[in-house]
């Protein structure tokens, strides 16, 4: 980052830029929470499912977020790898009512925290148990039993509750990543 | 900056291209710039433009480097920047099938092609469609029926050519895009129209009547693009060329009605389609050669000429006028329409004109004309095979174009010309060579001056006066650099070899040759000095006027090995294999249009092949040098039968070999120890089978059968063989491919197998035939006579008895040069198998049937009762 750029970000006339990666597994419903969080009138209608990835951008009060939503078709999974390097955020993903495939996403999960380009790197992640509104879906803090969460030492992690169709909860997780990236410094 | 540049560019020699010294690897690393945040555009776009210049310039990318680089560029996706996005677009359709995974761009072009900016649009459609394969088409296919009928009309131009892209692999998803493409097609754009016909002409094209159906559509609303009409013209001429129906039909009514178009280039497609249409009558051309005269096009008029003279001759008035047309290239067609339509009496005249028009031109503009423009000079050498009574106009036409300035290309075509008139017309031989010898006396380029060199030493002393070309040549070994003076010198030994009176002045010409500066020249010179010397008509045959006939990779081989085994034996010349492809191509060689011949392949010729393949197998060692592999193998069986067995048989001195090329077509056997038993009808002695050990399903193998030659009776060269392949089944699973262990015994009746006289004798290109015949002497002459009551021209009968002997027609004699004349001498050659040249002359006489008779010489007496008792 330039000097004039880092002049501009610190009397607040440019928001800081943050690189996000949205992962997750299929159909957990991670275009519609990137979708819900854009600015109204550059929301899409329907939600397809993602090949490969595509990029969003949107902002929050202080903060420029550009996210790299990817795909969760098994095939996508391992191409993730090749956008950990720049990532400086992760929104992880869960569908709560998918009990079945929970153990694929905390699979995944480890993949994710072992990969040498995560695992040295104090990276926050946030994690929205989505579908709340589901009549199956577990609480967040059942998911948070279920992928073993407590077992991450080395990184801040959230979880919140979410319902990305009506946006319940997306904007608490959001808030979250700006209160970490505004207290702590972020390596850039 | 600038300053900068312009010293690196001092340094490096002044090349104005910036990418020139790109390396790969450097470049590569480069590219991890594009994982930095923030994006800086313009370097990224440079970047990838240094990584779409390596690519094309052919650099091998791996797929691992490609993929790397592919997905750091896909980063880039985040910036707006336009120039940099479409730089993206270029390199995504580049890399597409260079990097893995590349279909993770999909959402974000599917995304750029739904969005607003419609600069994005067009190229992401075509990138997304160049990165989608069949499987993953389904999932993108609601797009594309969208961007079909998108308003914009370069994304809907886009989204049409990239589905005639993938029409190619996806057929079936395509053709469910009809209606979109059927709306398109109504569309006001003029490309968008086109484009949008052109696919659904390539989803109809295999339905006659759909196609037909469209074209009546189009016939009846008309379309607003020209190019449409255009290729619903060729469509429509397409259809009609496959109908070959009547010119009754609607296509012929629609092309017809084309002419009328308002368009230029629909009228002009609409005359061409018709002129081009296979036995139209002079009526129906009527119309379209009135519509290509309305924009003197006198290119299509040239080709018009050619296929119908007489419709054209109505506009040859016209086409005298457009001789002087200030256009050049319009003139020069002009002049050639007239050429070929002209009548005899107009060609005086028209040579007239051309040779003052051709004064006027510049010479570039020659050079551009005439190498496209081979009709000039090939057009009058067509010419002068119609009038052969105007050749000495022709020639001194084409000696004055000869003397005139110009290129090489544009002289070697008028040498050409003369060379191949000299060939065609005996009379004009000694105008062609005294105009040729001038035109080297004044001529820069080597080739044509040592080709032209070589040419007199081949027919001058078969002239009347031969002395007048010896100042020529002679003075060309004063004034010439090396290559000429070589030349000069070779010819001066023929003319000394060939003529007695001129033998001694020729020795004191070459005596000073001998001491010339550069040593070819001085090879060459100490070389024919001494042959001459000894005044022998065989040696100089030998060795002056007939060159080598072995094959010039074989002899280097054959040196080479002896180099390496020192021997006490003087090395055998016979050893050598022959040259396979005799230079029998000379007619086509003169001809202008072939004139750029590619130059003879040095590499190991099929025989070469043949021959170290052979010498892998141990039984066949101690055979010798092979003589002669036949040049087509034969079919033992059906083609659609369950082995299929091929033949190529192999000469040697005292034996001989034929290897079967077996193809096993049945997925559920293999058979092993595979062998060919033949049984002989002569005296030949089958010696060893080399089976095929192993043969799977569609795998070829080759399996050998050796046979000696039979001794006693040395001129029963010609034998049938009966075959019989011989082998032991295993069945085996049509899908694993693992055998049983047990097998059977079976056999296979293939069919007979011919050895003819013309497998034992090698096709030999001698220069001239009278010297070897000379050389040969009669000690082992033989004569007789034959009738031949089943052949009815001169020409067939040469014909067979080429191919039956096998043996090579020398200068050109198996054609008869004067038709009318019902009597033909042709002289043959070929080199029996051991290595004795073998000549044979018949004289054949036409009455009401073939009467011939053959002489034939050869150093021993079996070549010579071998050919007679064949002949009969």
């Amino acid at each position: 980052m330039g000097l004039l750029d880092r002049l501009s970000v610190l009397l607040g006339l440019k928001k800081k830029e943050v690189h996000v990666l949205c992962l997750g597994l299929d159909n957990s419903g991670k275009t519609t929470i990137i979708n819900k969080l854009k600015p109204s009138n550059a929301q899409s209608q329907n939600i397809l499912p993602t090949i490969g990835f595509s990029i969003e951008k949107f902002k929050s009060s202080s903060l420029s977020f550009t996210v790299f939503d990817m795909s969760g078709q098994g095939r996508y999974r391992n191409l993730w790898e090749h956008y950990y390097k720049e990532g400086q955020a992760i929104i992880f993903v869960i569908d709560s009512s998918d009990r079945l495939r929970m153990v694929v996403a905390k699979e995944e999960l480890d993949t994710l925290l072992n990969h040498p380009d995560i695992k040295h790197r104090r990276i926050p992640i946030l994690f929205f148990a989505n579908k709340m509104d589901l009549r199956d879906a577990v609480t967040s803090v059942k998911v948070s039993q279920l992928l073993c969460l407590e077992n991450i030492k080395d990184k801040p992690w959230h979880i919140c509750a979410s319902d990305a169709i009506k946006g319940e909860g997306l904007q608490e997780g959001v808030d979250w990543l700006q209160d970490l990236s505004t207290a702590t410094t972020w390596k850039l | 900056m600038l300053k900068k540049f312009d010293k690196k560019d001092e340094e490096s020699g002044g090349g104005s291209n910036p990418f020139q010294h790109l390396e790969k690897s450097a470049v590569l690393q480069e590219a991890r710039v594009f994982n930095e945040t923030p994006i800086n555009p313009r370097k990224c776009a440079h970047i990838l433009t240094k990584i779409l210049y390596l690519i094309n310039q052919g650099e091998h990318l791996g797929t691992t480097e490609a993929t790397e680089a592919f997905f750091a560029m896909t980063k880039l996706f985040q910036s707006n920047d336009p120039t940099l996005r479409r730089m993206c677009y270029l390199t995504i359709k580049e890399m597409s099938c260079i990097a893995e995974d590349v279909i993770i761009v999909t959402s974000s072009l599917t995304k750029d092609m739904t969005g607003k900016e419609d600069n994005y649009r067009g190229p992401a459609v075509r990138a997304l469609c160049q990165i989608t394969d069949s499987t993953m088409l389904q999932a993108i296919e609601r797009y594309m029926k969208q961007a079909i009928v998108d308003k914009v009309p370069s994304v809907s131009s886009s989204a049409l050519v990239s589905s005639l892209h993938l029409l190619k692999c996806s057929f079936d998803v395509v053709k469910r895009w009809v209606n979109e493409a059927q709306e398109a097609a109504s569309n006001d754009n003029i490309m968008v129209q086109y484009h949008a016909l052109g696919l659904l002409y390539h989803v109809r094209k295999n339905d006659r009547l759909a196609v037909n159906k469209m074209i009546s559509k189009v016939t009846r609303h008309g379309l607003k693009s020209p190019f449409a009409y255009c290729m619903m013209i060729r469509v429509a001429s397409k259809q009609l060329e496959e109908e070959d129906g009547s010119r009754d039909s609607p296509l012929f009514d629609f092309i017809e009605s084309c002419l009328r178009n308002k368009h230029e280039m629909v009228v002009y497609e609409a005359a061409s389609a018709i002129v081009n249409l296979p036995g139209c009558s002079a009526k129906e051309l009527a119309p379209a050669v009135s519509g290509h005269w309305a924009f003197f096009q006198p290119a299509s008029h040239v080709y018009v000429a050619m296929k119908h003279p007489s419709a054209v001759t109505a506009c040859n008035l016209d086409l005298e006028n457009l001789v002087t047309d200030s256009n050049r290239s319009i003139a020069t067609l002009a002049i050639t329409t007239l050429l070929k339509t002209g009548s005899e009496s107009s060609i005086d005249r028209l040579m007239k004109q051309i040779s003052s028009f051709m004064s006027e031109i510049s010479d570039e503009f020659q050079g551009t004309c005439y190498p496209q423009d081979t009709h000039g000079p090939q057009g009058k050498d067509a010419l002068c095979q119609k009038y052969p009574r105007k050749h000495a106009v022709l020639m001194n036409f084409l000696f004055t174009m000869l003397r005139e300035e110009g290129g090489f290309e544009y002289k070697r075509a008028i040498v050409d010309c003369i060379i191949s008139i000299i060939e065609e017309n005996s009379e004009s031989k000694e105008t062609g060579l005294s105009h040729l010898c001038e035109f080297i006396e004044d001529c820069e380029f080597t080739v044509l001056a040592t080709r032209i060199l070589h040419l007199l030493g081949q027919e001058g002393p078969k002239t009347t006066n031969p002395s007048k070309y010896i100042r020529f040549i002679y003075n060309r070994v004063v004034l010439e650099h090396e290559e000429v003076r070589a030349g000069a010198v070779s010819a001066l030994a023929k003319f000394g070899a060939q003529n007695e009176e001129m033998l001694p002045s020729i020795l004191v010409l070459l005596k000073r040759c001998v001491m010339d500066d550069d040593n070819e020249v001085r090879d060459r010179a100490t070389f024919y000095l001494n042959v001459l010397e000894q005044k022998q008509k065989a040696l100089n045959a030998g060795y002056i006027l007939n060159g080598l006939t072995v094959s010039i990779p074989g002899l280097e081989r054959a040196l080479q090995q002896y180099t390496l085994e020192p021997s006490e034996k003087p090395f055998d010349l016979k050893s050598v294999p022959l040259a396979t492809a005799p230079m029998a191509e000379q007619r086509t060689e003169s001809t202008p249009i072939t004139a750029v011949k590619q130059p003879e392949k040095v590499a190991a010729t099929r025989q070469e092949i043949f021959q170290e393949q052979l010498a892998a197998v141990p039984e066949f060692r101690g055979l010798g040098p092979l003589f002669k592999s036949s040049p087509e193998p034969v079919a033992l069986t059906e083609s659609e039968t369950e082995y299929v067995i091929r033949c190529t048989k192999h000469t040697f001195t005292n034996h001989m070999v034929f290897q079967f090329d077996c193809t096993n077509t049945l997925n559920d056997q293999t058979l092993e120890n595979v062998t060919v038993q033949m049984e002989p009808t002569e005296a030949y002695e089958v010696l060893c089978y080399v089976p095929a050990r192993s043969l799977p399903y569609n795998q070829p193998g080759t399996c050998y059968t050796l046979v000696a030659l039979p001794k006693e009776d040395p001129t029963a060269v010609a034998c049938t063989f009966s075959c019989m392949m011989k082998f032991t089944v295993k069945d085996c699973d049509p899908t694993t491919g693992e055998t049983d262990d047990e097998g059977y015994e079976d056999e296979y009746v293939l069919e007979d197998l011919e050895v003819t006289v013309a497998d034992h004798i090698q096709k030999v290109m001698k220069l001239n035939f009278e010297a070897a015949w000379d050389e040969v002497g009669d000690e082992f002459e033989k004569e007789e006579t034959f009738t031949l009551s089943t052949i009815k021209t001169l020409e067939e009968a040469v014909g067979n008895i080429v191919k039956f002997l096998g043996m090579h027609p020398c200068e050109r004699s198996d054609k008869s040069l004067l038709p009318y004349i019902p009597v033909l001498l042709s002289s043959l050659l070929g080199v029996f198998r051991g290595g004795h040249d073998i000549l044979v002359r018949s004289r054949l006489l036409l009455l009401d049937t073939v009467t011939m008779q053959v002489t034939a010489r050869s150093l021993e007496e079996l070549p010579v009762d071998i050919i007679l008792a064949s002949v009969g």
